[in-house]
């Protein structure tokens, strides 16, 4: 028999209106697993069960919204007014947030059930969790590897049933890459599609928060709930939220799919060309017409991306100084030594490392060889990309190099662990729309995802497209990890 | 390019970081590396591109009432009367 916490969002919450399970009841299956799999797992910094259970028993009185007792593993980065919220950082160890974040304020309109504060990489820095000052989270796929990072808490949580839907905040690929890696859909829509008020900000041009579902339905329901205009957020789309449901089962005949022939998969691992191939034929299969793009640059993106994402972060992570919120240094005689002290106390080695590439690409004499030459390759890089999304109505790639890694494997040589953003990195700087999708195992039983990338605030069709590929594929993403606990 | 300590030094101060002498030589390995890899950016020619940076503002910026400032000043390690309290500037070097 169907567990409650192994259905999708849109049929659970089809349930609860219905009346024919009760929020409750959802809730405490949730729970009930969430107590089996944490242990091995770690995906959360806080549950709040009992909230969680009178939020529930409230939806039960009223059952009407689109997510009518869905619940959700939140990324530790946006506001719950009463809840602490940390970044997974010491640095804010003691924070109440004293507000709402806007996207988080929509998914409880909507009816979902917010279980608890996720894990994360610091500040969102980090591809694979393990930056995290408070715990290493695990993959339930192979408790070895990483979730993938950012968001890894929750992409863990939701591909071990823990909850149904996972949001996240994708700046290089941290919802993305994590949903690769954990074998589910992960969104990161247009910037400024989702207001950001109330995330805190790592690097403001690039910051979307997004979705991690077990299919392409959940993602393309959640996202249409967490998307739309927001007075608090003036670099917030003024487009109204669309139903991307609507049309999502319209099929992609004669979608034409670019493939950028800059990506040579004989770079790959054999398992991830093999799956990389397969997704080409498959997306063929299903109707598709496949056409050649370029986009040179895209061999730089990881260098812009960092130039550009550290030099945002050493600016807004500046206000992290001991003064206004979290954590200040015991010790200090003066002003300047209360910043040094309680900045150099509070931030992990990651933060620091990457707010000092921020600072030196910024710095006087290195600004315009580094800041002023990024923004220049990232402007040739958006033209490229823009002229792939004439040719083509979406573009592919794959969405990581490869499946997860062992923990431990990356954590000694920071440039390695950056190149896992290659292909996630481009849409971000630009701004585009991407979706990964799950596309197959690699020969340790791990998977391995396809993006999709599309034209500014066309979502429907990116998701229309990882729609077909998934039905194509019959790639079925129940929560495997039965046997847990 | 590569990065010698005193550079190392010269950002921490910029950046309101301090590191022990350990740590510092690990960065300035680190930081170097990344730097050479970074600079990879100098191949390409640029500097004709119009910017057309993300971050057009499409709803009004309009200024309206918020939350009391106590609630804000509650996150605060240290707040008196309203204020935020901090030790005294003097004695900083700048």
């Amino acid at each position: 028999m169907t567990e409650l916490w192994e259905l999708s969002a849109e049929e659970t919450a089809r349930r609860v209106r219905s009346r024919e399970v009760s929020a409750v009841d959802v809730v405490e299956s949730a729970l009930a697993r969430t107590a089996r799999v944490e242990p091995l797992i770690h995906a959360w910094l806080e549950l709040f069960e009992d909230e969680a259970r009178e939020r529930a028993a409230e939806i039960d009185r009223n059952p009407i919204g689109p997510l009518a007792g869905v619940t959700v593993a939140l990324k530790d980065n946006m506001n719950v007014a009463g809840w602490p919220l940390t970044c997974a950082s010491k640095i804010l160890s003691g924070y109440v947030a004293p507000y709402t974040a806007t996207a988080v304020r929509r998914l409880i309109d909507a009816g979902a059930v917010i279980l608890g504060r996720a894990n994360m990489d610091e500040f969102a820095m980090g591809s694979s969790c393990e930056n995290s000052a408070y715990q290493v989270t695990r993959n339930p796929w192979d408790l070895g590897t990483v979730p993938g990072g950012s968001s890894g808490g929750p992409a863990a949580a939701v591909a071990a049933g823990s909850a149904a839907l996972g949001i996240g905040s994708d700046t290089g690929g941290s919802v993305r890459q994590p949903a690769a890696l954990c074998g589910l859909v992960g969104v990161k829509p247009t910037w400024g599609r989702v207001s950001r008020y109330g995330l805190v900000a790592f690097a403001s041009s690039t910051d979307q928060i997004g979705p991690l579902a077990r299919d392409v339905r959940d993602a393309a329901l959640a996202t249409g709930i967490l998307a739309g205009p927001d007075p608090n957020d003036s670099t917030c789309s003024t487009r109204p939220a669309e139903d991307y449901l609507a049309r999502i089962e319209d099929g992609i005949e004669g979608l034409r799919v670019g493939v950028i022939q800059e990506i040579d998969a004989s770079t790959f691992d054999p398992a991830s060309g093999r799956v990389w191939r397969e997704a080409l034929e498959r997306l063929q299969a299903a109707g598709a017409e496949l056409v050649e793009v370029s986009v040179p640059s895209l061999d730089a993106a990881i260098a812009v991306y960092y130039v550009i994402a550290m030099s945002e972060a050493s600016a807004n992570l500046a206000r992290f100084d001991g003064v206004r919120y979290g954590r200040r240094a015991e010790k200090a005689d003066n002003l300047l030594d209360l910043y040094l002290a309680s900045r150099s106390e509070g931030f992990g080695p990651e933060v620091k490392r990457r707010i000092m590439l921020g600072t030196f690409a910024l710095s006087s004499g290195y600004y315009q060889a580094y800041y002023g030459k990024a923004r220049g390759v990232l402007e040739r890089m958006r033209q490229e990309l823009h002229a792939a999304l004439e040719k083509a109505d979406v573009v592919a790639t794959p969405t990581a190099p490869g499946a997860a890694f062992g923990i431990g494997e990356k954590t000694d040589d920071p440039l390695a662990m950056y190149l896992s953003d290659i292909f996630t990195t481009p849409a971000s700087l630009t701004g585009l729309p991407a979706v990964s999708v799950p596309s197959g195992l690699d020969d340790r039983g791990l998977p391995l995802s396809l993006q999709l990338m599309g034209r500014p605030f066309e979502e429907a069709t990116v998701f229309r497209a990882a729609r077909a590929f998934e039905f194509q594929g019959s790639f079925r993403l129940a929560p495997t990890f039965r046997e847990a606990g | 390019m590569a990065l010698n300590i005193e550079e190392v030094r010269k950002i921490a101060a910029l950046a309101r970081l301090r590191f022990q002498p350990e740590e510092e030589a690990v960065f300035v390995a680190q930081l170097g590396k990344i730097v050479d890899y970074i600079d990879q950016l100098q191949r390409y020619e640029t500097g004709m591109e119009e910017d057309t940076a993300q971050g057009a503002f499409e709803a009004e910026d309009r200024a309206h009432a918020y939350l009391p400032r106590e609630q804000f000043l509650a996150n605060a390690p240290a707040a008196l009367d309203g204020f935020l309290l901090v030790p005294e500037v003097k004695g900083s070097d700048d």
